[in-house]
């Protein structure tokens, strides 16, 4: 019978806070520069220019249907061959910034064309600047729209850093995978590290949740029966 | 259709209902013999959907009690099913089934529910489209029809189970102006037949034509329960007297 | 395309039949589990509801990578197991789309409403009754487009197989990377079937949605 022993994993604990944060900051890195990159391409989807908007189609279309695992190859190997050597932590964020970048468009997108174009013209007609339209009436609309799924997604990136281990990021994956190989303690690490992106992923779920309650104490529009 | 003409079709005595601390049917009392028309009006949130939802045992009761064909109706009991066979619901949403077409949702309790042989069933349901003038539309779907021909199928999906009494929840308030005729006719035919009917509407002129007495509703309470033409003529309690006023003169 | 990464089409070829395999047969299984996940995320009890929702929070917010090396690695040793990597691929792959679909099953059931529900109750119906000729039948139509989704995304998932050594499309082109040292081509050809692969399968849900679409 096999004897479960956390314990046998304390001596290489030493690295795992730095394995936490850099886990973290790969994440918080990703999640800002792709919120970038999807306010762009979702300007792009709905943009007037049909070749602005084939382009923004394209990038989301072949961004969703390849693996991440196959896009950081790409960029670490694939590149480091044609002359472009990124190292292991940059390839990692380019690629889920990438990756999520597409997700994040069709989110912004979903958020925009879901605001009537009278809202516009309201705004508009009283004489609002572009800024204060956005400001006032688009963002808080689009807003209450796209909260839950970019929840969801900041949860996907948190889970797609993980892949930043096969390329030597010394994150939270790795840490498991070491202590694992150093200790023969693989479920115990396994387990460990398990419940520390559950606790990654539930803060932001429940931030999602909390955020839902908080809007819709505030005006329960879009609840409408 | 019940064993003995004397007693009623339904009886509610004392009926209690609460959904938490928020009192909707409050002391109902209400005897309904074989073959009449009972028209229900009032205020909206006065408790007449819950009225009828009670009855067929889709919300449990917190006192008194129902008796339908003299059996008890309990929501929780396995009693339950036979009772509900034996009710017909017309809802104001139709809640046909969307993925069924008009004929198989007349069909499909008849043969899933009571076993009966699906040769007949549809026999018997060509015929309940006639009767709601519908045959051209059997084999539509629900999302081709018309709110008036959606709800003259819910109607006939009701009487596809030989229901001894019929339910309607504001039957006409979803639909548009020019179809609510088409339904109205239904059920009138539906009435001259002798069955026994529960409504609840707002069309004035039906209860004084078709409705054998009618029920003003406040506040969860039987507040006048007479005649239509009486009613409509000379309401007796000063609620009912605003309320139909108000509805008259729209 | 160089005749040196061309010589080996059928590493590519017998790849991608790998990956469609093992991403169908987790769909599957995931579905099954899902099924009865998602059922009992919507039971009157409120203990085996939140059962059901520890169950699927678990399973969205660990990595698949990392439950790859649970399966591959902790089954093994903890259990004695000894599991291949096609087991524990199968395993990991089944556990997180069977987190994806018991939400697809949960939303399925939920979006046919109430009134479908009284109405069935109301012709005399039994709760089985109702859910297997009202609900379920109407369940299923909302069902499908997304589940066409989680397909897609176990199949990206399996590229992770590769990590414990199990030969899918991308450990095909890893290993034909390391046989001719070319890098660039190889991975482009392997993201470039991904791609054809997934959007194809896009293609599908998209008109599987709107051919089960209502117009209400
Ligand atoms: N499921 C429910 N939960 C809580 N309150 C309800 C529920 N259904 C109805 N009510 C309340 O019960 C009251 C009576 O409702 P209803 O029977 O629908 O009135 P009516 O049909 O006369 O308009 C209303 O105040 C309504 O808000
Ligand atoms: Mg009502």
């Amino acid at each position: 019978m096999y004897e479960f022993a956390l314990a046998g994993l304390l001596p290489y604990t030493g690295p795992l806070p730095r394995a936490i944060v850099l886990t973290l900051w790969l994440s918080t890195l990703s999640i800002l520069l792709s919120v970038a990159v999807g306010v762009l391409g979702a300007l792009c989807r709905t943009s007037t220019s049909l070749v602005l908007r084939w382009i923004g189609g394209a990038y989301v279309e072949v961004l969703r249907n390849i693996p991440l695992l196959v896009v950081i190859y790409l960029i670490f190997f694939g590149l480091a061959q044609v002359g472009l050597r990124v190292d292991g932590f940059n390839s990692a964020l380019i690629a889920l910034t990438l990756n999520a970048g597409a997700y994040m468009t069709e989110i912004f997108r979903g958020g925009l064309i879901a605001i009537p174009r009278g809202q516009y013209e309201a705004a508009r007609s009283q004489g609002m600047t572009a800024f204060q339209l956005y400001r006032y009436v688009v963002f808080p609309q689009v807003f209450r729209i796209i909260y839950a799924p970019l929840g969801n997604l900041m949860i996907g990136i948190v889970i797609g850093s993980s892949l930043a281990s096969v390329i030597g990021v010394e994150e939270v994956t790795t840490w498991m995978r070491r202590a694992g190989d150093e200790t023969f303690r693989y479920m115990e690490s396994f387990l460990a590290v398990g419940v520390i992106y559950v606790v990654l992923a539930q803060t932001i779920n429940i931030g999602r949740i909390v955020t839902g309650r908080w809007l819709l104490s505030r005006a329960p529009i879009g609840h409408r029966r | 259709m019940s064993t003995d003409p004397a007693s009623p079709v339904l009886r509610i005595e004392g009926l209690v209902k609460r959904y938490g601390p928020h009192l909707v049917i409050d002391g109902v009392d209400l005897d309904v013999t074989a073959g009449q028309v009972v028209v229900f009006v009032g205020p909206s949130g006065t408790g007449k959907s819950t009225l009828l939802r009670c009855v067929n045992g889709l919300e449990d009761i917190q006192g008194g009690r129902i008796l339908f064909e003299g059996q008890p109706v309990l929501s929780r009991s396995s009693a339950i099913h036979a009772v509900r066979r034996r009710i017909g619901m017309i809802f104001q949403s139709f809640n046909l089934y969307p993925h069924l077409t008009a004929l198989q949702n007349v069909t499909l309790a008849p043969v899933k529910v009571l076993g009966e042989p699906s040769k007949e069933v549809e026999e018997r349901a060509r015929g309940l489209f006639r009767k709601v003038r519908l045959e051209h539309r059997a084999h539509a779907f629900p999302s081709q029809l018309s709110g008036g021909e959606q709800q003259r199928v819910a109607i006939a999906r009701a009487l596809a189970m030989n229901p001894h009494l019929l339910m309607f929840d504001e039957p006409t308030s979803a639909l548009d102006p020019e179809t609510v005729g088409d339904v109205l006719a239904v059920m009138e035919d539906l009435a001259r037949e002798g069955r026994t009917m529960l409504v609840v509407t707002h069309e004035i002129g039906f209860a004084r034509h078709v409705g054998d007495r009618m029920i003003f509703m406040d506040g969860g309470k039987i507040v006048e329960d007479r005649p239509p033409e009486e009613m409509i003529a000379n309401p007796e309690n000063p609620r009912t007297r605003q309320f139909l006023g108000s509805i008259l003169h729209h | 395309m160089s005749s040196q990464v061309a010589a080996y089409w059928y590493v590519f070829l017998k790849g991608v039949g790998i990956t469609l395999w093992i991403s169908w047969l987790a769909l599957i299984l995931g579905g099954a589990v899902g099924l009865v996940i998602g059922l009992l995320r919507i039971a009157p009890w409120a203990a085996v509801r939140w059962a059901a929702i520890v169950y699927i929070e678990v399973f969205r917010s660990v990595p698949p990578l990392v439950l790859f090396f649970g399966c591959f690695y902790g089954l093994s040793y903890a259990m004695k197991l000894d599991l291949s990597p096609f087991s524990a691929a199968t395993i990991a792959l089944t556990l997180t789309a069977s987190a994806l679909m018991a939400e697809v099953v949960r939303a399925g059931i939920e979006s046919v409403t109430r009134g479908q529900w009284e109405a069935a109750l109301s012709q005399g119906m039994t709760y089985p009754q109702v859910f297997r000729y009202v609900v379920w039948p109407q369940a299923i139509r909302v069902m499908l487009p997304p589940s066409v989704g989680v397909y897609i995304s176990t199949l990206k998932d399996s590229s992770l197989a590769s990590i414990i050594g199990y030969v899918e499309l991308t450990k095909s082109g890893l290993l034909v990377r390391e046989s001719t040292g070319i890098s660039f081509e190889v991975l482009l050809i392997i993201a470039i079937l991904y791609f054809v692969i997934n959007y194809s399968i896009s293609l599908v849900g998209a008109a599987l949605e709107r051919r089960f679409k209502y117009v209400h």
